[in-house]
C-alpha cells in the first residue's frame, strides 16, 4: 500500500548573499575584531592584532567582545563594524 | 480507545509541504532514516490526513507563523510543527502543547540557537501544568523524568523532531553537543499538583490560576539525590544544596535556573512543617553558593588565580529556582536539573493558547 | 573557526545563502593552548586573512 506523506524539513530557500567587495590592500586600514570572548581568544587576538600591525601595515585595529558568546553580536557592534573596512570574527570553538 | 476528529475540510487541503511516497510503512521508515530525518527511533508517517487533524485541533492554518527563529530568520510554521508532531506519535489533542512549548522556545530570553548548538549538550526540559495534563493523562507519578506517560513522550519527542528538521540541530551538524544526554530523546514533565500543598511551577511564573501552561528549560541531565534521614526541611535542602553546589564546581559556576524536583515523600516533610516553595527557593538560594577556590578541590585550580575567595550563588534571585512537585509516592529521591549554561538561556513559561503579539 | 567547528561554519554558511563561505581554519582547541602556541596560530591566521579580505593582485 503506497504512503504518502508531507516533508519535515524546512523547504524555504535562503536569501541571496553577496560578500562585500574585497580590499585593494590592509595598508592604512582600520580592522574590527568581534572576539566571542572565550578562553584564549584575547592572547590569540593580541598576536593577531601585532600581525596585522606590523606585517601587514593595519592602521588601526578596533577590538570588540560580544556579551553572549552563544549569541550572534549585538546590534551596537555591528552599527560601530560600519565604520570598519574589514571584520574578523572569531574563534568558533 | 482514543477517537481522532473527523476533519470537515478535505484532508490535507492548504498544506504546502513537499509530499513523498514509499511503497509501505518499512520503505518510509527507511526513507526518513536514510535522510536524517529521525532521532534513531521509528516514526509516525505523517499523511496529510494526521498532519491536518493536528491543525484542525489546535485552530490553526497550515501556513499560521508559529515564529521565527532569529539566528537564521528561519520561519516556523503550524503545518512544519504538525508534520513532526505526528512523526513523533502525537495525537492531535497532544499538538497544542507542542505548538505551546516551541513557541516558548522562541521568546528572545531562551536563547533557541545557542541553546540546541551548543557543546554543552543541553535537552529542553518541558514542565506541563493546569488542566491539560487530566485531558491528556499525564502523570507526575512514577518515573517522572523518565518515559511516564504517552503524552509526555510524544511531546517531548516531537520537539526534539522539530530541532533536528526545522533547524538542521542534527548532532554534528548545527547541534555540536560532545556528549549531550537522554533527555534529547523526549523530556517532559507534568507536575503533580494535586499531590502537593504547592502553587503551581506556572502560577509562581504569574500564569493565572486554572491555565494550563508550559515551561521550558534548556537543561542538563536530571541529578540524583536522596535524603530518607530527616524529615527536617533545612536539611533535605541541605542535600539539594549541595548537589547544586557540586555542580557549579564540576560543570559551571554560573547562576541560572536550576530546577529541583521535589516527590511526595519529602514533600510530606515541607507540608508538616508549613513550608512553602517560596521558603523553599529562599533557602537555596542562601545555601547553595561556591567559592572560586573551591574549583582547586576538583582538578580546576588552574584557574582559581587570585580571586580564590569570590563567592558565586547559583540563583542570581529566589524566583530563578524552579520547583517541580513530581515523582512516585514513595522514595526519598530527589533531583536537581542543572541549565544549559548558567543566565545565556533562560526558563521561559507560556500559556497554552497565549498569543504573544496580541495586546494586553 | 578551529578545526573542529570548521564543518558547523560550512552549514552555517549554508544555512544564510552563502555556500562556499572561506574562513580561516586554525588547530583546536584554544582553551588550554599556550601563549606561544597561539601566536604561532595567530601569525598564520593573519596571513590567510589577509588574503581573503584583499582582492588577487591583477597582472
Amino acid at each position: 500500500m503506497t504512503l504518502e506523506f508531507l516533508d519535515p524539513t524546512h523547504e524555504s530557500g535562503a536569501a541571496a548573499f553577496a560578500p562585500a567587495k574585497r580590499l585593494a590592500t590592509l595598508k592604512g586600514a582600520t580592522l574590527g575584531i568581534v572576539s566571542n570572548g572565550k578562553k584564549g581568544t584575547k592572547p590569540f587576538f593580541d598576536a593577531f592584532e601585532r600581525e596585522l600591525k606590523q606585517r601587514y601595515g593595519v592602521a588601526k585595529v578596533v577590538r570588540t567582545t560580544k556579551s553572549n558568546y552563544s549569541a550572534p553580536a549585538e546590534a551596537g557592534i555591528m552599527t560601530e563594524a560600519e565604520r570598519w573596512q574589514a571584520l574578523v570574527s572569531g574563534i568558533g570553538d | 480507545m482514543v477517537s481522532i476528529p473527523r476533519s470537515t475540510t478535505k484532508p490535507g487541503a492548504g498544506l504546502r509541504s513537499k509530499r513523498h511516497r514509499a511503497d509501505d510503512f518499512a520503505a518510509a521508515q527507511e526513507l526518513f532514516h536514510s535522510r536524517g530525518w529521525t532521532d534513531g527511533l521509528p516514526v509516525v508517517p505523517p499523511t496529510p490526513p494526521l498532519v491536518s487533524a493536528c491543525l484542525e485541533w489546535a485552530l490553526m492554518p497550515p501556513g499560521q507563523l508559529v515564529g521565527i527563529e532569529p539566528v537564521r530568520s528561519r520561519p516556523i510554521t503550524a503545518e512544519k510543527l504538525a508534520v513532526n508532531a505526528v512523526m513523533a506519535g502525537c495525537l492531535p489533542m497532544h499538538f497544542p502543547l507542542v505548538v505551546a512549548a516551541f513557541t516558548a522556545m522562541l521568546q528572545e530570553p531562551f536563547l533557541l540557537h545557542g541553546a540546541t548548538a551548543s557543546t554543552g549538550g543541553a535537552a529542553i526540559l518541558i514542565v506541563v501544568n493546569g488542566p491539560v495534563r487530566a485531558e491528556l493523562g499525564m502523570s507526575g507519578s512514577f518515573n517522572a523524568l523518565g518515559p511516564s506517560d504517552r503524552a509526555t513522550s510524544v511531546i517531548g519527542r516531537a520537539i526534539r523532531l522539530v530541532l533536528l528538521n526545522l533547524l538542521d540541530a542534527r548532532p554534528g551538524e548545527i547541534d555540536r553537543s560532545t556528549l549531550g544526554h537522554p533527555g534529547k530523546i523526549s523530556y517532559c514533565v507534568a507536575e503533580d499538583e494535586e499531590g502537593s500543598p504547592w502553587l503551581p511551577l506556572a502560577e509562581e511564573r504569574g500564569v493565572p490560576p486554572g491555565a494550563s501552561a508550559v515551561t521550558v528549560l534548556a537543561a542538563g541531565a536530571p541529578r540524583q539525590l536522596m535524603n530518607e534521614w530527616t524529615t527536617a526541611p533545612e536539611e533535605i535542602l541541605d542535600t539539594y544544596a549541595s548537589e547544586i553546589r557540586a555542580s557549579m564546581r564540576h560543570y559551571s559556576i554560573w547562576p541560572g535556573n536550576y530546577a529541583v524536583v521535589v516527590p511526595p515523600q519529602l514533600r510530606a516533610h515541607f507540608e508538616r512543617a508549613s513550608w512553602s516553595k517560596a521558603d523553599v527557593r529562599e533557602y537555596l538560594h542562601r545555601k547553595a553558593r561556591v567559592r572560586r577556590s573551591e574549583w582547586a578541590d576538583c582538578g580546576k585550580g588552574s584557574v582559581v588565580g587570585e580571586r580564590g575567595e569570590r563567592e558565586y550563588a547559583a540563583f542570581g534571585s529566589p524566583e530563578d529556582v524552579l520547583v517541580i512537585a513530581a515523582g512516585g509516592p514513595a522514595g526519598g529521591f530527589g533531583a536537581v536539573i542543572p541549565p544549559w549554561y548558567g543566565n545565556k538561556s533562560r526558563a521561559v513559561t507560556m500559556a497554552i493558547g497565549a498569543c504573544v503579539d496580541c495586546e494586553a | 573557526m578551529t578545526s573542529n567547528f570548521a564543518g558547523a561554519a560550512e552549514l552555517m554558511a549554508r544555512a544564510l545563502g552563502a555556500e562556499g563561505y572561506r574562513f580561516v581554519v586554525i588547530e583546536h582547541p584554544i582553551s588550554s593552548a599556550s601563549a606561544e602556541d597561539l601566536a604561532g596560530r595567530a601569525r598564520r591566521a593573519a596571513a590567510e586573512c589577509a588574503e581573503l579580505l584583499c582582492a588577487p593582485a591583477s597582472g
